[in-house]
């Protein structure tokens, strides 16, 4: 009974004479004895090392053997072993192997059990072996049977049901051919069934809410059916339910169903329904339902309906813009990430509006995160904001172009590819306006002074990172665009810092869309007059 | 516009091992954001007609073959705004699809006689015929071959008299972004030509915004 408790000491199994306790409790004769040395397994391997010691004592040996005895030792017997072997592909190999495949062969005839408690502990040892070492189980038969056994298991109205839909969870997450099978197995009606139950257990409701959430994570046909429906109304309601874990479950939830481009395009998720609870989940006190709530803001924010005033109306940019000052590089991040998603195509009154919300100098400031991924999202959002309407470009030359001057400072100074795409992406972009615009890159890219340090351009050009190439590219193409009036001078300071011959020498460029690219460029150089012949 | 099969660029056959194992190229006027106009010659005997057209792609999922987008159609009669559809397309890398349609009512000769329509096509043709072109690698041509399916109207109702029944055989050209299809539909006007270029929507040059869903 002690170890019901979480706040109970844990046995430190790398020393010898806890060990050797230990191997005497799990021989003993007795039920009830054998039943603690489980539970002591249970409550106290938490490491790899932990997990090593027990295997190399013979503890999986001993455990299987008690796969032959009382149902509570059987029970014990399961749990423990899927503690032991949860991601060790050691003591998976040696169970497997074990007596030819027999304990392997008598936990899946254990998922016949008459006991439903069995019945699930037999399957979550299975799911454990199979989610270690993918090389097991991977028979169709075993695969649909534990599908359907899962789902079975919801219907038991006590902890069993309770457990259920977070072993349904571990079977399926990740794993788009096994949820395509619960999708046959009508897993989403099932569980959908199972929501609209009154008084559901937290824990179960929870589950389930997570169990949607994986099944929707990867297959279009499972968010179809999903919004189908009307299952979108049950998990909403559950945003501002009293357990944070259900709130945290049901944002999973909207996020991994708000993934689907078709229903984006639509304008099925920005309305009243969903909108104003989850913006205000954005003030929730739990940092864990926080970043959750934002991260379905993120997903739906990319609305091709033209209705993010929605977003501004209940104040979530300004929330959100809050949040990307935050202390906690994560919700900075996330933050930062769905004002990204919020800036694509938007149109320029919205754009406008986040921009008067961050304010120029706090774009400035984001861009020079101590985080690098929080710097890359910072670059990848003033890249959507120079995008579309030529008129949002000027907004980053106000307060004397210190935004540019940040995003010239990260591609000198930075050191990850992905911000030196998102970086050269937001060059290129305001490359492709005006001609005060396109000599303001210039002045970014080559700058007057000569401190013999190499631009950063050509660095770019010569990377092997194909995208970064690409980018690159792209702002050269922009800046000698042949219409543009200052376009040859450029090409003339190009090609006296070296990056018309650099150029030139990418005509055969492993990657087809740069080669691409480079061609386009050397036609422009062509129809400007090659300063360089 | 027409196009043209690029002597350098000439598909390669894949070895009997890898068969299936290709990728498309990445092409960065054909991702997310960019933006398509031109016209749908939608003639028939009666009269000779033609509806513009703006297309943008909304979503792109090159591993699996996907791509989609809206569509959008000005100056339709009977519509009093211009009338948008969403589309999804099937990107042609043999992996994921072959230049068979194998749906929608349209048969492999239906296929054939389509995709030839499209002068970079001929190159691929012999393939093509014997197994739908399962032994070609694409993923240094030049074009990119899909076939987009309008799934729903955006802004009318499907009462709007106008049908999204058929669907698009389409050629994308990496190296300027233009765009030619034709609309398959067996109930409709055959080889309605669809023409569009890559736009830059005012600019001097090209613009590439991005997002990423989570």
């Amino acid at each position: 009974m002690i170890y019901q408790s979480k706040l109970a000491p844990k046995c430190d199994f790398l020393q010898e004479k806890n060990m050797e306790f230990l191997l005497s409790l799990l021989n003993s004769e007795n039920e009830n004895v054998t039943g603690l040395g489980a539970s002591i397994i249970l409550h106290s391997c938490e490491s790899t090392a932990e997990q090593k010691a027990l295997c190399h004592a013979g503890v999986v040996k001993k455990l299987i053997s008690l796969l032959e005895g009382s149902l509570s030792q059987r029970d014990n017997s399961l749990e423990s072993l899927a503690t032991v072997m949860k991601n060790n592909v050691e003591a998976v190999s040696e169970f497997v192997g074990s007596e030819s495949g027999r304990a392997l062969s008598s936990v899946i005839g254990l998922t016949k059990d008459r006991y439903p408690r069995t019945r699930l502990l037999a399957s979550m040892c299975l799911i454990v072996i199979r989610n270690t070492s993918a090389c097991y189980l991977q028979d169709i038969g075993i695969k649909t049977k534990l599908v359907h056994l899962l789902l079975e298991l919801h219907d038991d109205p006590g902890q069993v049901g309770d457990e259920a839909p977070f072993a349904f969870s571990s079977l399926i997450s990740e794993k788009p051919d096994l949820q395509k099978l619960a999708f046959e197995a009508n897993a989403i009606d099932k569980l959908y069934n199972h929501l609209q139950k009154s008084q559901l257990h937290p824990k179960r409701f929870q589950g389930i809410l997570l169990a949607l959430a994986d099944l929707c994570s990867k297959l279009e046909s499972c968010r179809s059916r999903f919004l189908s429906l009307q299952a979108l109304n049950l998990v909403s309601d559950a945003l501002t339910h009293d357990s944070s874990d259900i709130r945290t479950a049901a944002c999973m939830c909207l996020r991994c169903v708000s993934r689907s481009i078709k229903n984006l395009c639509a304008g099925n998720f920005l309305n009243e329904m969903i909108v104003p609870p989850l913006v205000r989940l954005l003030d929730d006190p739990s940092t864990s339902v926080q970043v959750a709530a934002i991260s379905v803001l993120g997903n739906i924010a990319v609305d091709f309906t033209m209705r993010r005033s929605l977003f501004v109306q209940c104040g979530g940019v300004k929330q959100l813009v809050q949040l990307s000052k935050s202390m906690d590089s994560t919700v900075r991040l996330n933050a930062l990430w769905a004002l990204r998603n919020l800036m694509f195509l938007a149109d320029n009154v919205c754009k406008e509006g986040i921009f008067m919300e961050f304010t120029a100098s706090s774009l400035a400031s984001v861009i020079c995160d101590p985080e690098p991924f929080v710097q890359e999202q910072a670059l990848a959002l003033i890249r959507n904001l120079v995008d579309g309407c030529i008129k949002s470009v000027e907004l980053v030359f106000t307060e004397d172009g210190m935004i540019l001057d940040a995003v010239r400072r990260q591609l000198q100074n930075a050191s990850t590819d992905e911000i030196w795409i998102q970086g050269m992406y937001v060059l290129s972009n305001v490359a492709s306006g005006t001609e005060f615009h396109k000599e303001a890159v210039m002045h970014q890219l080559i700058p007057q002074e000569d401190n013999g340090t190499q631009s950063f351009i050509l660095k770019f050009l010569q990377s092997n990172e194909s995208q970064l190439r690409t980018a690159a590219v792209w702002a050269i193409v922009n800046l000698t665009f042949p219409s543009s009036p200052g376009s040859f001078s450029r090409l003339v300071k190009l090609h006296s810092a070296g990056v018309v011959s650099q150029i030139k020498s990418m005509v055969n460029d492993p990657c087809p869309d740069v080669k691409l690219r480079v061609r386009t460029a050397l036609g422009q150089f062509t129809t400007l007059g090659d300063c360089s012949t | 516009m027409p196009v043209r099969v690029a002597e350098s660029s000439a598909p390669s056959q894949l070895s009997g091992s890898n068969c299936g194992q290709t990728s498309p190229p990445a092409c960065s006027l054909l991702s997310v954001g960019q933006a398509f106009s031109g016209t749908q010659n939608v003639s028939s005997l009666q009269k000779d007609e033609a509806w513009r057209v703006n297309v943008r792609i909304q979503g792109c999922d090159l591993e699996h073959g996907y791509l989609c987008g809206t569509m959008e159609a000005l100056n339709v009669p009977m519509a009093d705004t211009p009338v948008v559809t969403f589309w999804e397309g099937e990107i042609v890398d043999t992996k994921n699809y072959t230049f068979f349609t194998g749906k929608w009512e349209a048969t492999p000769e239906d296929d054939i006689r389509h995709w030839t329509k499209f002068p970079s096509f001929s190159a691929l043709q012999s393939h093509v015929e014997v197994d739908g072109g399962k032994s070609l690698d694409l993923s240094n041509y030049q074009y990119i071959f899909m076939r987009w399916k309008e799934q729903y109207f955006v802004n009318v109702g499907t009462d709007c008299g106008l049908t999204i029944a058929g669907f698009y055989y389409v050629c994308f050209s990496c190296s300027d972004g233009s765009i030619n299809g034709f609309y398959y539909d067996p109930n409709s006007s055959p080889f309605q030509k669809l023409e569009l270029k890559s736009t830059n929507e005012g600019r001097q040059g090209f613009s590439f915004s991005s997002y990423e869903l989570r």
